[in-house]
């Protein structure tokens, strides 16, 4: 046990004590922030102008409907904060102060209408004006609304760029909810009537036991423990690698094995690296918390509606995730001679997390089912199945404390495997192994 | 010195890996206080032999005893080991690494320190302490490496080569820490395929060669069963001095000297008391005891 500590202690501080591992830690944050702050900062800077658009509004009802739907937005409920990916000049030096005036608008609906009339012009006269307004920059587009719309006709559209279909799709259904707007008036049905009608419901969720329940926050959670173990295991996973190849590299195996029995050598090497990744994961949450507290300006973080105890197993099958899959690595490290072989061998196994991803789809529909069940026993699924389970109809807790103890027999089964392959491998001095060969030693060793 | 009890006993040990046969029916004993030398060319099995006694490997067939006891892992602290690849991590400061090495040997704490520090002083390395080890030279590394098996004070202490790769200054520095060792009342075990520094430091050899063991014994014993009856000479003049059928059998050149082979049963000092008597200059008169190296050439031949 003390030469268990010893091994613990020597890979943590010589990991935690390297420039890398200070880098890293530092970096983390900074790269994470990056991510999600550039790309907030490219669409402001996308969002240069909304789209200009004009109609063409042949059947002299529809125009003040569809512009109505275009300018306030009404469709896009639920994406209205994603700006229109609509290509525009950025407001420069040379932007004219109507343009800087629109940009002002657009925040809250990302199109500029207009309507243009024929006032005794042809058709033609008419498109090709507006055609050489779109040339010159001065319009996005324009949408004929023929005469005959209202019964069968076909509306066109026609825009400098076609290919982006999220104008083309805020149009069409601006037009498509005008045309039903005006048949049902046409029909004899009030104003009012056909604005109430079309409400939209908002379905609110109460679970079985009677409090209302955010299905979806919770499936989010689950799906966000899924990447977390995902990223760390991938973070992690090749550290375990290198720790568990150092001696065969550098030879100290020898020695190693002279002294210390080579479950709690292993045993050791995993414990002290996660205790690294732990160690690293800790300071990015902390500073996260700081940084969002800080952010948030003082009011609180709303946290979605979760009960204390599902935080509980949220840690427990993230640890068991973790260490499952990091044990894989050292497994595969015990087996082969240099780290990119490791990597490339460790990916199928580390595959395995996307599948239990995929059955959780399943799951979270009947999670009482015995695909459920034996999902979340078997313990390269069980961290995502099982949490699954734990937050849409929590299982009894036996069930509960069985996936987590085959969890644990797991990483402990693994850890005297590797051990083992790792023993004997490291006296076939430098060659990789072979499956069958890998077999032979877990047996004699 | 021979009734006492062995410290190690191989008994009728076979170790193969596949097909390869790497130990084959080895039966040896190590006496307590004394160097025992484990002498082979390359690929002989000597590392094989030493992987089984530090409980690294077990034997396919037979046993090992060691202080009396069947081999199990609380014995493995009673042995220090400088195995023949060496391997120190690399980015690991010097104090730090021994130290890590002294608790996997369950030696901690101030004593640990206190050791490290004495160990460090005596191979002149103290400067090195906190330095990284991959900044050390490649001879420094190896004292280094000396120092994680002797560490914790152990009763048996098996060298693999030590002597590879060091200068002729620190070679003596090893020679004599190991007999320092020996005086200390540890037992030795030294495996080199260097015959002339087996023949140096070690009281007691077993010879291995592919897989079997050639010969075992006394190194005196050995050597005094082999005597050939011959003598190194260089002198001055008198030629012909040596063709006397009835006194040297033959003659050849070995460097410097003359090596002359006497006939079986004659009297060495009969040949000196000639050449003085002759009145040629005689700077060197040798008996010649026989080399381990010739010893195990000769051995191999005969088994061959």
């Amino acid at each position: 046990m003390k030469k268990f500590l010893a091994v613990v202690k020597r890979e943590y501080i010589q990991r935690v004590r390297t420039k890398f591992f200070v880098v890293a830690t530092i970096l983390g944050p900074v790269m994470m922030a990056a991510f999600t702050v550039v790309p907030a900062l490219m669409f402001t800077i996308k969002a240069g102008g909304p789209t200009r658009l004009a109609i063409i509004d042949q059947t002299g009802k529809l125009y003040e409907r569809v512009a109505k739907d275009l300018v306030s937005g009404k469709d896009r409920r639920g994406r209205s904060e994603a700006p229109e990916p609509q290509m525009q000049p950025p407001v420069g030096p040379d932007a004219s102060k109507e343009q800087i005036n629109q940009a002002g608008k657009m925040i809250k609906g990302s199109f500029v209408v207009e309507e243009a009339r024929l006032d005794k012009r042809s058709l033609d006269e008419v498109k090709n004006d507006l055609e050489a307004r779109i040339q010159s920059r001065n319009l996005d587009g324009y949408v004929l609304l023929p005469s005959d719309l209202l019964k069968n006709g076909q509306p066109e559209f026609r825009a400098r760029n076609t290919a982006d279909p999220f104008t083309r799709d805020t149009v069409e259904s601006a037009i498509s909810r005008a045309v039903r707007g005006q048949r049902l008036v046409d029909a004899g049905i009030k104003e009012e009537a056909v604005e109430k009608a079309s409400q939209p419901v908002d379905l609110k969720t109460i679970e079985a036991g009677g409090k209302e329940s955010k299905g979806e926050a919770s499936f989010f959670f689950v799906f966000g423990l899924g990447l977390l173990i995902y990223m760390s295991v991938l973070l992690y996973g090749q550290l375990v690698l290198g720790a568990v190849i150092e001696e065969k590299e550098t030879r100290i195996a020898e020695i190693l094995f002279s002294s210390i029995r080579s479950f709690p050598l292993m045993m050791g090497k995993l414990v002290g690296v996660s205790l690294v990744a732990l160690t690293q994961m800790g300071i990015w949450a902390a500073a996260f918390l700081i940084i969002s507290a800080w952010v948030a300006g003082g009011s609180s973080i709303t946290l979605p509606h979760i009960p204390p105890i599902v935080f509980v197993y949220f840690s427990l099958y993230f640890l068991m995730g973790y260490f499952i899959y990091s044990t894989v690595y050292a497994v595969v490290g015990s087996m082969v001679t240099t780290t990119q072989e490791g990597g490339q061998l460790a990916m199928p196994v580390v595959l395995m997390l996307i599948a239990g991803f995929f059955l959780s789809f399943n799951i979270i529909r009947s999670p009482n089912s015995s695909l459920a069940f034996w999902a979340s026993m078997f313990p390269f699924f069980a961290p995502i199945t099982m949490l699954v389970r734990i937050v849409t109809e929590t299982p009894p807790l036996w069930q509960i404390l069985l996936s987590l103890g085959i969890g644990a027999a797991t990483i402990v089964g693994l850890v005297w495997v590797a051990s083992r392959i790792y023993r004997v491998g490291m006296l076939m001095t430098g060659k990789k192994a072979t499956i069958p060969e890998v077999w032979r030693w877990v047996r004699q060793a | 010195m021979d009734d006492s009890q062995p410290t190690l006993i191989l008994d009728h040990v076979t170790k193969s890996f596949g097909e390869f046969t790497a130990v084959s029916d080895l039966s040896l004993q190590v006496r307590p206080g004394r160097v025992f030398g484990l002498i082979g060319p390359n690929g002989a099995g000597k590392t094989t032999t030493i992987r089984m006694i530090v409980n690294i490997t077990v034997p396919d067939s037979g046993t090992i005893e060691l202080f009396g006891q069947g081999m199990n892992t609380a014995l493995q602290d009673r042995i220090g080991y400088l195995p023949e690849e060496r391997g120190l991590y690399k980015r690991m400061k010097v104090g730090e690494q021994l130290r890590f090495f002294a608790e996997l040997k369950d030696l901690r704490g101030a004593e640990a320190n206190k050791r490290i520090d004495a160990w460090l002083e005596k191979l002149e390395l103290s400067a090195w302490k906190e330095k990284r080890t991959k900044e050390l030279s490649k001879g420094m590394q190896q004292k280094v490496q000396f120092i994680t098996a002797v560490i914790h004070d152990p009763d048996l202490v098996i060298l693999d080569e030590p002597f590879s790769g060091l200068d002729p200054v620190n070679v003596d520095l090893m020679k004599q820490t190991i007999l320092e060792q020996r005086a200390a009342g540890k037992t030795i075990i030294l495996s080199t395929h260097q015959m002339e520094i087996a023949e140096k430091l070690c009281d007691d050899v077993c010879m291995i060669n592919k897989s079997r063991k050639v010969l075992d014994g006394k190194l005196r014993e050995i050597r005094r069963s082999f005597s050939r009856n011959a003598v190194a000479l260089q002198f001055e003049g008198g030629d012909g001095l040596l063709n006397d059928p009835a006194l040297v059998a033959n003659t050849r050149q070995n460097g410097e000297d003359i090596e002359a082979l006497l006939v079986p049963g004659a009297n060495p000092q009969t040949l000196l008391k000639r050449l003085v008597e002759s009145g040629v200059d005689v700077s060197k008169f040798e008996l010649v005891e026989p080399s381990l190296h010739d010893i195990f050439i000769e051995k191999v031949k005969e088994t061959a």
